[in-house]
């Protein structure tokens, strides 16, 4: 607080209750905690400890991916990764055949796949900076690489498997009963927390997002922050990857397309526009634990897969409608 | 600090600017005729009638799918719903022809309700998008999920036979001409009217700027909504063709062309900002990919490289697009 | 007859009145003129009737009338129409598609009726025969044309709608003498059909070669109407400036720094897009003000300066050391601050807290990685606190802020670590009062400890107080050196009106 400066006087607290029921986490907290109370009542049971762990587990999985996408997302420039399915899958693939079922091969797999993750997003990055390719046209490109590369792996080598300690890291109790992949999540959700917040790189995310121009007149290296968006995007990419290979025990065919596009819904329904420069990853951890808690309530109530996509497809125009639209163009 | 004066323009350069100024796929034409002319190199019956008309039959879908896309990229909007739209308008036109019986009258029924079912879903398009003013990558995927809801709704699983009416039209001859030729050329005809329509320049204005274009006293609103019609309608086309080309109703079959339309679009040296772009380009980006896809094939890549070979190409080619076509017009 | 009439019409943007209680009456068959100087709320005003900004209060009547103005559309169906001074034409689009964007002349109602485009394309630009320039035809491309010829485009654009109220915001600002007399040509015919012209212009020759009434409108608010013919350019330019402070500069109340101290920057023949052969000096101590017409050049030296747009010759000296302007990065490493009025674009990262405001320059300079709040918040609060901003906490975002102590936190980023030099680029645009006097008291305070300083200021009021020394800009060149005794508003205006 400045001294010389007098503090805002009081607002009135129901502007207050309204500013904060507007916080776009607050509004997905609130979702979260209408839906888990809506699959109670619909199937009792929805709600209990056991479940709720695995609807971390699979919220842990596209979170994880979302954060990348967060990134990217943040630095504006309509900055959207679509290449990420790609990265995952390729990833899990990478990370079965380094493995192959052993426990001693789990570091060489980590460090396998975070440089493969990282290699994609430097492409995506070079492209998008010096190329100046739209990042949606660039990301796409990748994307179609990336399930050729998956097909080549796929019928050149044997597929591989989750060793045991990847397995059980991802669904079994790790610590204080909660397993290691909501560790690594919570652990994600602090780094991202520091580094958007704390570090000087963090704050330059912001500023290239929030307004580029004058990010740049004030000395902001733009295009190396964009670039390192882009190699972060593959490397969270990449770790989910690992993570999904424990998850299902062995990899399979584009295991992880089902996350491109839902990894964006969750960095929108946490708060942070596809415009960037504002939101955080405390919103998108929200968003992804909200989707999937509504794609589980959707299987648990008694509709067949007809009713559960329209449903499922109204619900998130609905909530899209809580997030804010464009400006009108009337001054 | 010392610099030299930047040299003065030539004034070949200018003429070429004008070239790709107002022919913008002039890029993506090199880029086909190439690619024909190896496609010949590599497999001289690629270029024979037969191969031609295959090629055609399998990638017409696509071409009218990126025509599709166009028309909502040239106003600066997406739609990730087009691929769900043609699923769903497949399924509707085979359920209502074989429930009308599957002769000619009821196959012209049925790809009337198909238009309207493609027109329906680009009005929800448009209203999500211009009317609510949602994000359009965001609004679209959800309107996608919802389609395809309703498309596995009208027909559970992939497989329905459509009936032979139908088909064996779309891959047969009239008067020793295939059909498909009919199509393009009506195709073309189609395109060439609407290039020539109102909405077509006022869709590329409004992606020139949206605000400009609302003071200058354009209906911005109403604009964006015509395009996502107009890609709905056209999304009802490729589904046609699918329909064509696979016989059967399949409540799955066009969510991959989404992105692919998107490429071609882009192939075809469109802006994906808005304001500038050809529908032709976007078609000869559809076959572009097409041509790709078989000269992987002919050049004799062993199958499990085909597809990584093909994404790299697209990839290039998607990159020599944007570069070549900034150069030129810079 | 009076055709348009505004009936105490207010429109204010946050905190900032950019119209209040304006009356205006505009006759039939009159060519009006409106004139003030930049932000009076000349454009605002001609916003409003035009549609496309929404009045807080007010009354419009047309024909004694009152009509409701819900957009540019609505607007253009009451028969009112605009230049805009930003034009508004489809980059990507023919000259011919341009003049009739809006009303495409149609076939079978959806075809666009190409032969009846053109025609009514080629009426337009007959207008203009001769004029035209090289490179001008019906298909040629917006984004091809020069900045006359595009002008030229919008006034087709805005004559084409045919409408009984037009309104001229600058339209002859890119255009050349020839141009400009066949324009008004054709606004004399229009005239003569009955219809009203709003014409806007900062050219006192065209004011007077062209207007039947002028209202001089000053900080939103209406100052007066009066017979062009009853009038001079020493009047209007009194009405303009207020008569409060019509004597002039201000002696300034502080000693110059003479000839021998050290320059703090050189500039020898620079040149590039929008400026030519700029040579000056700034000593140490010392501000130098640019000053002229808007748009002449003088924030486009400043900025190539700083390394934002590449110049492409010149010689540069700061320090007595050569500069490369490659990039800001590059010169702010250097010691050179930059300071746009265009806060909104190239000024506030909008959106995120004050804190991270202040900071990036520091973060630069000092190569920092990390960003401690506490630590910042001891680097960020002495700034700000020179510049007496108030705000409510580092953490608020900066938009909750009024637009003076925006633009000061703005400022306060290159406080932490000292430049050897500021370029200040028309610093006070759209800010109060206060604001402005905190800020210079500052900028004169930072000026004795021996920094040099540009500033370039559009208000000529602001150049006339604080600067030491006025270089008259005019056609991307430096025309006048005002010293000493000469710095007074008239020779000052007289420098940028005559000239132009």
């Amino acid at each position: 607080m400045s001294d010389s400066a007098p503090a805002t006087t009081s607002t009135p607290v129901s502007t207050r209750v309204a500013g904060f029921v507007k916080q776009p986490l607050i509004v997905a907290l609130i979702l979260i905690a209408a839906l888990l109370l809506l699959g109670e009542a619909l199937s009792p049971g929805f709600a209990s400890g056991q479940q709720i762990m695995r609807l971390l587990i699979v919220a842990a999985l596209l979170g994880i991916v979302a954060a990348g996408q967060n990134l990217v997302i943040l630095g504006g420039r309509e900055g959207i990764d679509l290449s990420v399915g790609g990265v995952v899958s390729l990833s899990a693939i990478i990370a079965g055949n380094l493995m192959a079922g052993e426990n001693s091969g789990i570091p060489l797999a980590i460090l396998g796949c975070i440089a493969t993750g990282a290699l994609f997003g430097l492409f995506n990055g070079i492209g998008v900076t010096l190329l100046r390719i739209p990042p949606l046209v660039m990301t796409l490109g990748m994307l179609g690489v990336l399930q050729g590369l998956l097909v080549v792996i796929r019928q050149g080598i044997p597929s591989g498997r989750a060793s045991p300690g990847l397995a059980n890291f991802v669904s079994q109790p790790f610590l204080f009963g909660i397993p290691g992949i909501l560790w690594l999540w919570i652990a994600i959700g602090l780094v991202m927390a520091f580094l958007l917040g704390r570090t000087v790189f963090g704050h330059r995310i912001y500023a290239i997002g929030s307004n580029e121009q004058a990010a740049f007149m004030a000395g902001v290296p733009v295009k190396a922050v964009r670039i390192a968006l882009f190699v972060l995007s593959g490397i969270f990419a990449a770790i989910a990857g690992i993570c999904l290979l424990g998850y299902s025990g062995s990899s399979f065919a584009n295991v992880g397309e089902q996350y491109m596009l839902p990894s964006i819904i969750a960095v929108v329904f946490g708060g942070t526009p596809l415009s960037g420069g504002k939101g955080g990853y405390t919103g998108t951890m929200a968003g992804a634990l909200l989707l999937v808690i509504l794609q589980s309530i959707l299987v648990t109530i008694n509709i067949d897969e007809s009713g559960r996509q329209m449903v499922f497809g109204i619900t998130l125009l609905v909530l899209m409608l809580f997030y804010g639209r464009g400006r009108s163009m009337r001054a | 600090m010392t610099m030299a004066s930047a040299p003065a323009r030539s004034q070949n350069r200018s003429a070429l600017k004008r070239a790709f100024e107002r022919y913008p796929f002039l890029p993506a034409l090199i880029i086909l005729v190439v690619l024909m002319v190896l496609n010949g190199w590599f497999q001289p019956r690629s270029l024979s009638l037969s191969g031609v008309t295959g090629l055609i039959k399998t990638y017409l879908a696509l071409m009218f799918l990126a025509v599709a896309q166009t028309y909502v990229i040239y106003a600066g909007d997406i739609d990730l719903s087009a691929g769900a739209i043609v699923s769903l308008v497949n399924v509707v036109i085979v359920a209502v022809m074989t429930a009308l019986g599957g002769d000619g009258l009821s196959v012209m029924a049925a790809l009337a309700v198909g238009i309207a079912t493609g027109l329906a879903c680009g009005l929800v398009n448009g209203l999500v998008v211009a009317a609510l003013r949602l994000q359009a990558i965001v609004a679209t995927f959800a309107t996608s999920i919802f389609f395809t809801g309703l498309a596995l709704y009208i027909q559970p699983v992939a497989g329905t036979p459509a009936p032979a009416a139908f088909w064996r039209t779309y891959g047969g001859r009239i008067l020793e001409i295939p059909f498909v030729f009919y199509a393009v050329v009506a195709f073309a005809i189609l395109l060439v009217v609407l290039v020539r329509t109102r909405l077509s320049l006022r869709l590329l204005a409004v992606g020139d700027g949206q605000q400009e274009a609302y003071q200058s006293g354009l209906p911005v609103t109403a604009i964006r909504m015509g395009g996502y019609a107009l890609c709905g309608v056209f999304a009802a086309l490729a589904a046609f063709c699918i329909t064509g080309d696979t016989a059967s109703g399949d409540p799955l079959v066009g969510g991959k062309m989404t992105l692919f339309s998107v490429a071609a679009v882009v192939l075809g040296g469109s802006a994906l900002a808005g304001g500038y772009g050809t529908v032709v380009g976007s078609m000869i980006g559809a076959l572009i990919i097409g041509f790709i896809n078989s000269l992987v094939f002919f050049v004799g890549t062993p199958s499990e490289w085909q597809n990584l070979v093909q994404g790299l190409a697209i990839l290039l080619a998607l990159m020599a697009g944007v570069l070549v076509g900034r150069r030129a017009r810079a | 007859m009076i055709k348009l009439k505004l009936n105490g019409v207010s429109k204010a943007y946050g905190a900032t009145k950019a119209l209040s209680q304006a009356n205006l009456d505009i006759e039939a068959g009159e060519v009006h003129v409106l004139m003030g100087s930049n932000g009076s709320g000349k454009s605002t005003l001609s916003k409003i009737v035009a549609g496309s900004v929404k009045p807080d209060s007010g009354e419009i009547l047309l024909d004694g009338q009152p009509i409701t103005i819900t957009g540019p559309q609505s607007a253009r169906s009451h028969g009112i129409a605009i230049f805009y001074q930003e034009l508004s034409l489809a980059a990507h689009r023919t000259v011919a598609e341009n003049i009739s964007l809006a009303n495409l002349p149609s076939r079978a109602g959806i075809l666009v009726d190409q032969e009846t485009l053109e025609e009514r394309a080629q009426h337009y630009v007959t207008l203009f025969d001769g004029v035209t320039g090289d490179g001008f035809s019906l298909d040629a491309v917006i984004q091809d044309l020069r900045a006359d010829q595009r002008q030229l485009v919008e006034i087709m654009k805005t004559l084409s709608t045919e409408a009984s109220v037009i309104i001229f915001d600058e339209a002859t600002s890119a255009l050349d003498r020839a141009q400009v007399d066949r324009f008004f040509e054709i606004l004399r015919t229009l005239k003569q059909q009955g219809r009203s012209i709003i014409f806007i212009s900062h050219r006192m020759d065209e004011i007077f070669a062209i207007g039947d009434r002028v209202t001089i409108i000053r900080d939103g608010k209406i100052v007066g109407t009066k017979r062009i013919a009853d009038t001079n350019p020493a009047e209007i330019i009194t009405m303009m400036v207020g008569s409060h402070d019509e004597a002039g500069a201000k002696p300034a109340g502080h000693s110059a720094p003479t000839g021998a101290v050290a320059s703090a920057l050189s500039v020898q023949n620079l040149t590039g897009r929008g400026f030519k052969d700029i040579s000056f000096t700034v000593r140490k101590g010392e501000i130098l003000g640019f000053g002229g017409l808007h748009g002449q050049g003088q924030s486009a030296v400043l900025r190539a300066l700083f390394g934002a747009i590449p110049p492409t010759s010149g010689k540069i000296d700061l320090d007595g050391k050569p500069l490369d302007p490659a990039n800001p990065r590059q010169t702010i490493r250097h010691g050179v601050a930059y300071v746009s009025g265009d806060r909104a674009r190239e000024g506030v990262i909008t959106g995120r807290p004050i804190l991270e405001n202040v900071m990036p320059i520091h973060y630069l300079r000092d190569r920092m990685k990390l960003a401690h709040p506490v630590v910042s918040a001891g680097k960020a609060l002495p700034a700000l606190q020179a510049l007496r901003t108030k705000f409510a906490g580092l953490g608020f975002p900066i938009s909750s802020l009024s637009g003076g102590n925006q633009q000061k936190v703005v400022i306060a980023r290159w406080l932490i670590d000292r430049p050897a030099v500021l370029l200040l680029d028309d610093p006070t645009k759209g800010i109060d009062l206060s604001a402005k006097t905190d800020l210079f008291a500052l900028i004169r305070k930072l000026a004795e400890e021996g920094m040099g300083i540009v500033l370039y200021a559009s208000e000529d009021a602001e150049l006339l107080d604080n600067a030491d020394r006025i270089l008259v800009f005019n056609g991307g060149s430096i025309r006048r050196e005002l010293t000493g005794a000469e710095r007074t508003r008239y020779n000052l205006y007289q420098a940028a009106y005559e000239a132009a």
